[in-house]
């Protein structure tokens, strides 16, 4: 349908796109029938060919610890007890840790699937994904505060207010749903930067993302019933209010965002009956929630797992959840037991489930908080801010599965090899979706920015 | 895998993979071969933190390295006899190192490094090639260039009513654009009363253009709005977008800022009162060093300055002098785009990249800001390691205070002490039964005392709290109670050293306080103080090119939704140039002769004919300029949230139009947004106009976010417009608008009228104008739906009225 065509369609019909949609058209065809007017969301296409279509990122608020999970560090066995300076020349010259002395992981490390990639028992089910997973053993930040090292993360700069990485992929891509936001943060903190963490700065505030704060109701998203009209009533309201903006729209012929007011409205009336469905895990099967973990351990964590799922297969661009409570200074081995057990499972679910319905190879999943925690500790059972190293973990989207990338020294202080900063996993998801981090700018007071600013290299190495 | 590697290079195989292979190659050649010598042999006098570039030569970056210095590119990859470097490292020319020749086999590496291509990671933009900053040449551009008054084109074809006009219609005639029509008289008087008031006109107001539509009547129409307290509703309004205004530090901690209204109150009686621009500018920068006649007066310009204390910062940074230097990075930030539209602030790691800034200038700034103390006044705890006092002024003077505790801050305070305070004593009763019975024993002795000295300690400090309060309650009810306020006063006055790459603890040599040498030549000495007055001076001063230009076009931008030069906010080099070079220099002009008052500009604007256009089309005009830029038409223009708001709240009857008393965030008081203070405290009822409003970083209201209310962190001159489907899901379901329109539906049903006047008058109440006949027929039609017992007829009117609200039309203005 040519563009001129689909806009005297959408003028004259009385009917209007939402009418179609009611009467049933293919949700897929109602895609084809792309806005002519100039969408900000609408679909882009990448700079090169992309290897993730979306990403589902894990956030683990606090700062979880590597050690004792995802970096396998025999030395810390070795030397128990010891301060990291006593055993410097042989470890590799590290100084200073004053008054810490080194402790081992609290669960055993096993060597998991065919890569043998060395996962702790703390996550059983996930360590089955094992040759999926590529291990980012370098990862740092630099930063050892969480608020300013959460915003870093997500935004790439803790001084200024700027776009949220979720924010930037929908303005590079645009989004494929028509029913759905493209970019759903589920449960982010109200603190630490709160909404800076998924907004849009100085990009338009179409790319900013929509925070869903209840995953058990059907009312996440707000504003998406009406406790006026049934349906067909509201709709009888719409077809009215619509007769209007046509006329309108007709008198301006040149004013196209008028075309984009009726779109709205139709988008609109389709989320009412989209969102809730999906917010709505009725339909799953008894088998799917217990993967997930839903009225066991997992509940909480397993239904926002289960929702990026069904946000993954409705076209939803970025997806992020989080989970709290990794900042463990004491009580490590039952805080960390806990919410071990409270992921693992909902994580494994995730990515089997990608995997059963095709879209793991097109999602990128990462796992990561905003440091992590110290391999030598003060005090006994509690580990403080590691930011010179930790772990992030990646799967899906085109990334190499079953290796480790980069690496911290033998303690699991810093990373020292293939070191990659936050700006370095912003250039490297990028690259994933198939945009250039140098060449995703926004100009603004004066001049281009980017979500890497000046720095960030791509880890081509982690790429399968 | 290096052999493997190795043997791939051999190959040279022109397949993707390998070439990254062979990449990764060259790369670690350098960092182990080349990268060393570099640092340790060359940077002394070749990189970016050497004193001087020797030669102009910085070796330190891949940019540094081929573009080379005065003699050329040092580097030019693959070509290792044209190469100046191995010249100087084999000692043909230059000698390079100076000291002694480099061994023959790091030249050698050298060389091979060369014929590899001179891979080289190190990304030149973070240090960048020194080039220097020709000031001189800086100043031939456009913006920097002496504001002139043009001579006023002549119309002989008297299309034109006012100099406005000559200036535009002489630039129609220039590209041969025809304007369109003139605009309705229904759709002008909607258009005047939401540019100048926010409001839509009243059925009333609309009468009484409609039945005299003449330039008369619009000329008294538009007086009348000038002289409202509505206007300075409107145009305050403005004014915030660019100063960021907001009521919370946002960042990682955001803390609410309690006081800031009275800044905001501030900017909407300076537009109220016609302020003069150049006092305007005086006061927010400098109003605690300027003299005043009264109490009032001197209260109103330190409130001024809270300009300098409401923007965003970084509560939790450990490092002081990161945060004061963060401070005046966005004191810098905001005084040059709102009142200069430059961005001085980009040369804080090095020269600006495209405008004549060089990083001295930045400093020489930010010296007048470090001289300088800022009261920003942010309760403490909860991770605020930069706590802000607030300025307190009264008839005996300006004393600085600590935060007042606001909302439940000093109640908790005072529970806490006490609670500690009861403790203590238990501590020091036990002590005390136990020392009776064990005379001379040490330990127990030693407990008594320190329990002594707790409840001591803890007492004063509880007493302190309640005579405070007492103070503060007493204070009240005589009325001598400060004035309690941010804004900023000066400090030890300094001038601050230059930060390499702007990095606090990297520091050059000091630069003496002044300010950026393109913009004018020279400017008053600094005497005794900060220089924040000079400053203001300066920014106001006659032959200063920027400040009247940018402020015209920032009030011609608000009245035609594009600027004379769109980049309201930045006029440099990567800013967009004047569409209309003349009309812009006249309308500096005229507002300096006017005395910068804006309302003079704003009536000479509105009653031209161009202003007064038709939204219209014209194939042939938007074949020679589709984007308008010549104002042969009005634009067709999306309403700002506030005015949408305020517009359906004066449909619903609801408007209460009596300006807000303080803040919602005034009432919640000190603390943590997110961390001790859930966001929706800030939630309101008021039917107020939208300005009043709680602007809370990282929790805007859902009225104003919805539709592109600016981020309020950010300067921002030019709103957005984006049509998003929560905009229309906002405008179904909201409780806002389901209950606005249930209001509405009331105040029709209550008039004594036949349906069909009803649906009028709906229509003029929202959109301004009468229906057609088949939108009355069609708007009967969804009310008759009462009739046949399908819904109630308030919910049947509601149901139109929301409708009327949710349109288009209601939203834009023609």
């Amino acid at each position: 349908m040519n563009p001129l065509s689909r806009r005297s369609w959408l003028r004259h019909t009385s009917l209007g796109f939402g009418f179609t949609a009611l009467a049933g058209l293919a949700h897929q065809e109602a895609v084809a029938a792309k806005p002519s007017f100039d969408n900000p969301l609408a679909p882009k296409e990448p700079h090169f060919p992309a290897k993730a279509k979306r990403v589902i990122f894990l956030c683990m608020r606090g700062g979880p610890t590597h050690v004792d999970t995802f970096d396998y560090k025999p030395d810390l066995e070795k030397y128990a007890g010891k301060s990291p300076g006593e055993v410097a020349t042989e470890a590799g010259g590290l100084n200073g840790q004053k008054g810490r002395k080194l402790a081992p992981s609290i669960f055993p490390f096993q060597p998991r699937g065919e890569s043998g990639l060395p996962i702790s028992d703390a996550y059983p089910k996930l360590s089955e994904h094992a040759d999926d997973l590529c291990l980012v053993n370098g990862a740092y930040t630099g930063i050892p505060n969480h608020p300013q090292a959460l915003v870093q993360l997500h935004t790439g700069n803790f001084q200024f207010v700027r776009p949220s990485m979720g924010a930037w992929t929908l303005y590079g891509l645009g989004t494929e749903s028509q029913e759905l936001p493209g970019f759903i943060t589920v449960k982010p903190p109200a603190r630490l930067g709160g909404a800076q963490n998924y907004g849009s700065g100085f990009l338009p505030a179409v790319y900013q993302g929509t925070k869903i704060d209840d995953v058990r109701g059907g009312n996440g998203i707000g504003n998406i019933s009406n406790g006026r009209f049934d349906e067909e009533l509201q709709r009888k309201q719409i077809d009215l209010l619509q007769s209007m903006n046509r006329e309108l729209a007709e008198k301006h012929a040149a004013n196209s965002q008028l075309d984009g007011v009726i779109e709205s409205y139709e988008l609109a009336f389709r989320m009412q009956s989209a969102v809730p469905e999906l917010l709505d895990l009725s339909s799953e099967t008894s088998a799917t929630l217990d993967a997930y973990g839903i009225g066991g351990d997992g509940d909480d964590f397993g239904r926002q797992c289960l929702l990026a799922r069904r946000f993954a297969e409705a076209g939803v661009r970025f997806v992020e959840l989080t989970h709290e409570g990794w900042d463990m200074h004491g009580n490590l081995k039952q805080k960390l037991t806990q919410n071990a057990r409270a992921t693992d499972g909902p994580i494994a679910a995730l990515l089997a489930d990608l995997k059963a319905r095709g879209l793991f190879e097109e999602t990128l999943v990462v796992w990561s908080g905003e440091f992590g925690r110290t391999p030598a500790v003060k005090k006994a059972d509690g580990r403080d801010h590691n930011a010179t190293g930790f772990t992030m973990w990646m799967a899906g989207g085109g990334v190499k599965g079953g290796i480790r990338h980069g690496a911290t020294d033998p303690f699991g202080i810093a990373a020292v090899e293939d070191k990659f900063h936050v700006h370095d996993f912003h250039a490297t998801a990028l690259h994933l979706l198939g945009l250039d981090h140098t060449k995703l700018t926004y100009r603004y007071a004066g001049r281009d920015f980017r979500l890497t600013d000046v720095y960030g290299r791509v880890a081509h190495d982690v790429i399968g | 895998m290096n052999r493997l590697a190795t043997f791939a290079l051999l190959l040279a195989v022109a397949s993707t993979a390998t070439a990254e292979e062979a990449d990764k190659k060259g790369l670690e050649f350098f960092e182990k071969h080349i990268r060393p010598v570099l640092v340790t042999q060359c940077y002394e006098c070749h990189s970016v933190r050497s004193k001087e570039a020797k030669g102009k030569l910085l070796l330190d970056t891949r940019m540094g390295i081929r573009h080379g210095g005065e003699s050329g590119p040092a580097v030019v990859p693959g070509d290792v006899d044209g190469s100046l470097l191995m010249e100087a490292l084999r000692y043909e020319s230059f000698e390079m190192p100076p000291a002694k020749q480099l061994p023959a086999s790091v030249v050698a590496d050298f060389a091979k490094w060369i014929e590899m291509g001179a891979p080289d990671p190190r990304d030149g933009k973070s240090a960048l090639v020194r080039r220097e900053i020709d000031i001189e040449e800086g100043r031939r551009f456009w913006a920097f260039q002496p504001v002139t008054a043009p001579e006023v084109p002549t119309d002989d074809t008297g299309w034109s009513r006012s100099d406005v006009d000559r200036f535009v219609h002489a630039k129609h005639a220039e590209n041969g654009v025809e304007p369109v029509a003139d605009a309705t008289p229904t759709a002008l008087v909607r258009r005047v009363y939401l540019d100048l008031v926010g409001l839509p006109p009243t059925p009333a107001q609309q009468d009484e253009y409609l039945n005299d539509p003449t330039p008369e009547k619009f000329a008294e129409i538009v007086d009348r709005l000038l002289a409202s307290p509505r206007f300075g509703e409107r145009w305050g309004r403005h004014w915030l977008d660019v100063v960021r205004y907001a009521e919370s530090t946002g960042m990682e901690r955001n803390f609410t800022y309690p006081h800031a209204w009275r800044y905001r109150d501030y900017v909407v009686d300076a537009f109220n009162a016609d302020k003069p621009f150049d006092e305007f500018v005086r006061e927010q920068i400098a109003g605690d060093l300027l003299p005043a006649d009264s109490l009032e007066e001197r209260t109103e310009r330190i409130t001024a300055t809270g300009l300098l204390a409401l923007g965003p910062k970084s509560l939790n940074e450990r490092n002081r002098e990161q945060f004061v230097m963060d401070v005046a990075d966005e004191q810098i930030d905001v005084t040059t785009r709102a009142f200069l539209g430059v961005t001085v602030a980009c040369a804080r790691c090095h020269d600006h990249k495209f405008d004549p800034f060089p990083q001295r200038d930045y400093y020489a700034l930010a010296g007048v800001f470090t001289s300088t103390n800022t009261f920003y006044g942010t309760g403490g705890g909860n991770g605020n390691r930069q706590v802000g006092q607030l300025l307190a002024v009264s008839a005996e003077g300006v004393s600085t205070v600590r935060t007042n505790g606001g909302g439940n801050g000093g109640k908790n305070k005072r529970a806490a002490l006490a609670k500690q305070l009861k403790k203590a004593r238990t501590r020091l009763e036990t002590a005390k039964k136990q020392s009776a019975k064990n005379p001379g024993n040490k330990s127990i002795q030693k407990r008594l005392e320190v329990a002594e000295t707790q409840v001591a300690r803890l007492e004063t400090q509880l007493a302190k709290v309640r005579r405070q309060e007492r103070q503060a309650a007493g204070a009240e009810e005589t009325g001598t109670k400060p004035v309690v306020l941010m804004g900023v006063r000066d400090g030890q006055p300094g001038d601050t050293t230059l930060r390499i790459r702007g990095e606090i603890d990297d520091r050059g040599d000091s630069v003496p306080r002044r300010f950026p040498q393109v913009v004018t030549r020279g400017h008053e000495p600094i005497g005794e103080g900060s220089g924040r007055l000079e400053y203001a001076n300066w920014i106001v001063a006659d032959d200063n090119p920027l400040t009247a230009r940018v402020a015209a076009n920032r009030i011609w931008s608000h009245l035609f939704g594009a600027g004379i030069v769109e980049t309201v906010d930045n006029f440099g080099v990567n800013g967009g140039r004047p569409a209309n070079a003349e009309l812009l220099e006249h309308l500096a002009v005229r507002f300096r002769e006017n005395g910068w008052s804006t309302k003079s500009t704003i009536r000479e604007i509105v009653t031209s004919r161009t202003y007064q256009l038709a939204v219209a089309e014209s194939v042939s005009a938007s074949e020679v300029d589709p984007d308008n830029r010549l104002v042969w038409r009005a634009n067709h223009r999306r309403l700002e949230a506030e005015v949408i708001r305020d517009a359906t709240l004066q449909a619903a009857g609801t408007i209460d139009l009596e300006p807000a008393e303080a803040s919602p965030v005034a009432r919640v008081g000190d603390g943590n947004v997110g961390r001790g203070i859930d966001a929706d405290r800030f939630a309101t009822n008021s039917t107020k106009r939208s300005v009043y409003l709680p602007i809370v970083r990282n929790a805007v209201p859902e009225s104003l976010a919805v539709f592109d209310f600016p981020e309020p962190s950010n300067i921002s001159g030019r709103r957005e417009v984006t049509t998003v489907p929560t905009q229309a899901l906002y405008m179904l379901n909201s409780p806002f608008v389901l209950q606005q329109s249930s209001a509405m539906a009331r105040r029709l049903l209550a008039e004594e009228m036949e349906d069909a006047e009803r649906v009028e008058l709906a229509y003029r109440l929202t959109v301004g104008r009468l229906p057609g006949t088949s939108e009355r027929d069609r708007g009967l039609e969804f009310v008759a739906l009462a009739a046949k017992g399908e819904m109630d007829r308030e919910t049947a009117f509601a149901g139109l009225c929301q409708a009327l609200i949710a349109s288009a039309e209601f939203r834009y203005v023609e």
